[in-house]
């Protein structure tokens, strides 16, 4: 990418789940192009605030971390409360934050289930809830969830996490139907194996049965995930909406 | 300007009406107090006042009068 | 700037969404062979004003898309040059309306010739000139007709349907070579193509979907940036709808 294009220039981004991965990738990619970003984790920390503080620098856009935990409504009602008073219009949510917790179907407790559905789903409804009612007055914005292709294929051990992804789907489609008349659109991204912490400890072997069916034969890079989600946030998609993209490197 | 003028501005601005209507409107009254006018006028109170509402208290907001009430509850006098 | 020193061919371009993707890829840095039926003025100009606008080079290419001979040497033009092509994008199409019962083996013919069976052979050839440099991506124009299923579109709609399923399957093939092949899907977009619907059919169309309002081809012309690019490095045998949400 080259540095002339700033596809989110003038723009402001609230991204969550920014301390590592496809967020912290987001994060960068997005300043990187101009946006200024309100970056949720949950925990801080000294390396996340010093990475945050040269990025800032090196990009000349403003970046405010927002330290809160998403599955705590008062948390997330503090932390509303905090970009309202900055009264900037936002333009783009990333929802990124995302957990697993692998099981077969027969040894998922259904406190495992709720707590996944904490996290990926309810959770990130309300926050939405929230972030596209400041939106509203704009007449323009776009939100960004991001699925799995284990919504839409399944997964051994992932009953959990992939019904939690495919409710993001049943919620982005809806959403961009309610959301339309604002002039906010909704779409999701449907990663496949990307090299972060989530799949850095699967067992050789379910990785390279993974990789034997990627048809460009590589695992992604939270930076191809992130670079979609530009796209989402940016003007160019300005007439998609209600979409589910797969990244996947071709595994359909 | 006084919490009473705020309320009365977030439905005049909203819906685009007198001020002497406001006491007889309802959800749906209206034709501007649609489900998407309802969010834009929650957003705009929610704004004025710094004020979060539940989603219990959105659905019940269902008048100007009621939402008077319902503003109570934020510790908001009108 | 998104495709800096990247070469392309586009067929298509005297107009419509082929015109669009034309200034959007010249306006993103790239190098383009131009394609379209009929030399004349007007796309002489309009290749001279884009190139240098944009300080591109712009080749136009003239051949009849029917035709595999007129293609053969279009390509064998293409070929002269020893560059790099880093995209094809298969935009050239036409359009036909009438109802199941009503459509005839000519029309079905003449449809499928310029929508499927001319941009397949193209592909073939230039997927060739991708293999041997282990990289490229191809961009087919589909239409959300050929997932929909709408009236009067059995003919228009399966054309698009098999250029849809054909991108699907060369991303398979070719992925190991490191191409990448997508489709996008428009749905309702302002061209001539969109004259040959009614009103009352555009109106009612609209009253079901999210984005009330047609879309422009540069917005289609934006997504086929984004996949041609290395924005979307990681995005293979995908279908991109752009259609503003039609149902």
């Amino acid at each position: 990418m080259t540095s002339n294009s700033k596809l989110l220039k003038g723009k402001t981004a609230i991204i969550t789940g920014c301390l590592k991965g496809i967020g912290r990738a987001t994060m960068d990619l997005f300043a990187q192009n101009g946006a200024d970003i309100f970056a949720c984790c949950q925990f801080e920390s000294e390396e996340f605030k010093h990475h945050i503080e040269v990025l800032s620098k090196d990009t000349c856009v403003l970046i405010y971390p927002l330290y809160f935990d998403l599955c705590d409504s008062e948390q997330i009602k503090t932390a509303i409360k905090f970009i309202r008073s900055a009264k900037r219009n936002i333009d783009v949510l990333v929802n990124i934050a995302g957990m697993t917790q692998d099981a077969l179907f027969h040894m998922t407790t259904i406190d495992q289930l709720k707590k996944i559905f904490e996290v990926n789903f309810f959770s990130q409804i309300m926050f939405t809830q929230y972030v596209t009612k400041l939106m509203l007055q704009n007449k323009t914005g776009s939100v960004i969830n991001i699925s799995s292709i284990s919504a839409i294929d399944g997964n051994m051990g992932q009953l959990s996490y992939s019904s939690s992804k495919a409710a993001i789907i049943g919620a982005t489609k809806t959403m961009s139907i309610e959301l339309a008349p604002y002039g906010i659109r909704v779409n999701a991204l449907a990663p496949g194996v990307i090299k972060t912490d989530m799949t850095a400890n699967l067992p050789i072997d379910i990785l390279d049965k993974q990789l034997g069916k990627i048809k460009l034969k590589y695992f992604g890079f939270p930076l191809e995930v992130a670079s979609s989600i530009l796209f989402l946030a940016s003007d160019m998609s300005s007439y998609i909406t209600g979409q589910i993209i797969r990244i996947d490197g071709g595994m359909q | 300007m006084t919490n009473i003028e705020k309320y009365n501005k977030a439905f005049v601005d909203n819906f685009n009406i007198e001020e002497q209507e406001l006491s007889s409107i309802s959800y749906q009254s209206i034709s501007a107090w649609d489900s998407i006018g309802h969010m834009g006028l929650i957003a705009s109170l929610e704004e004025t006042f710094d004020i979060m509402m539940e989603t219990d208290d959105i659905i019940d907001f269902s008048s100007y009068l009621k939402g008077k009430e319902i503003l109570k509850k934020y510790d908001i006098e009108l | 700037m998104l495709l800096e020193n990247k070469n392309v061919i586009i067929t298509g371009c005297n107009r419509g969404i082929g015109r669009a993707i034309l200034e959007r890829f010249a306006s993103n840095g790239a190098n383009v062979f131009a394609c379209t039926r009929k030399e004349s003025r007007e796309f002489s100009e309009l290749i001279d004003k884009l190139s240098e606008k944009y300080s591109v080079n712009i080749f136009p290419i003239y051949f009849d898309a029917s035709s595999i001979e007129e293609m053969r040497s279009a390509v064998k033009l293409i070929q002269t040059a020893k560059i790099p092509i880093n995209a094809l994008i298969n935009n050239a199409g036409i359009t036909y309306n009438a109802l199941f019962q009503m459509s005839t083996i000519d029309k079905i013919k003449e449809v499928f010739d310029v929508n499927f069976v001319s941009p397949f052979i193209l592909t073939q050839y230039i997927s060739k000139l991708m293999i041997r440099q282990k990289s490229g991506s191809i961009i087919n124009i589909a239409s959300t007709a050929g997932i929909d299923g709408n009236s009067g579109r059995s003919v228009y709609g399966a054309s698009k349907a098999a250029i849809i399923c054909m991108t699907k399957v060369i991303s398979a093939e070719l992925g190991e070579f490191g191409i990448r092949a997508n489709s996008i899907a428009p749905g309702m977009t302002d061209t001539d193509m969109l004259s040959s619907m009614s009103e009352t059919l555009i109106s009612d169309s609209l009253k079901t979907s999210d984005i009330k309002r047609v879309g422009k081809p540069s917005e289609i012309a934006d997504t086929a940036v984004f996949l041609a690019s290395d924005l979307a490095s990681y995005i293979t045998g995908q279908v991109i709808r752009v259609d503003g949400g039609l149902k």
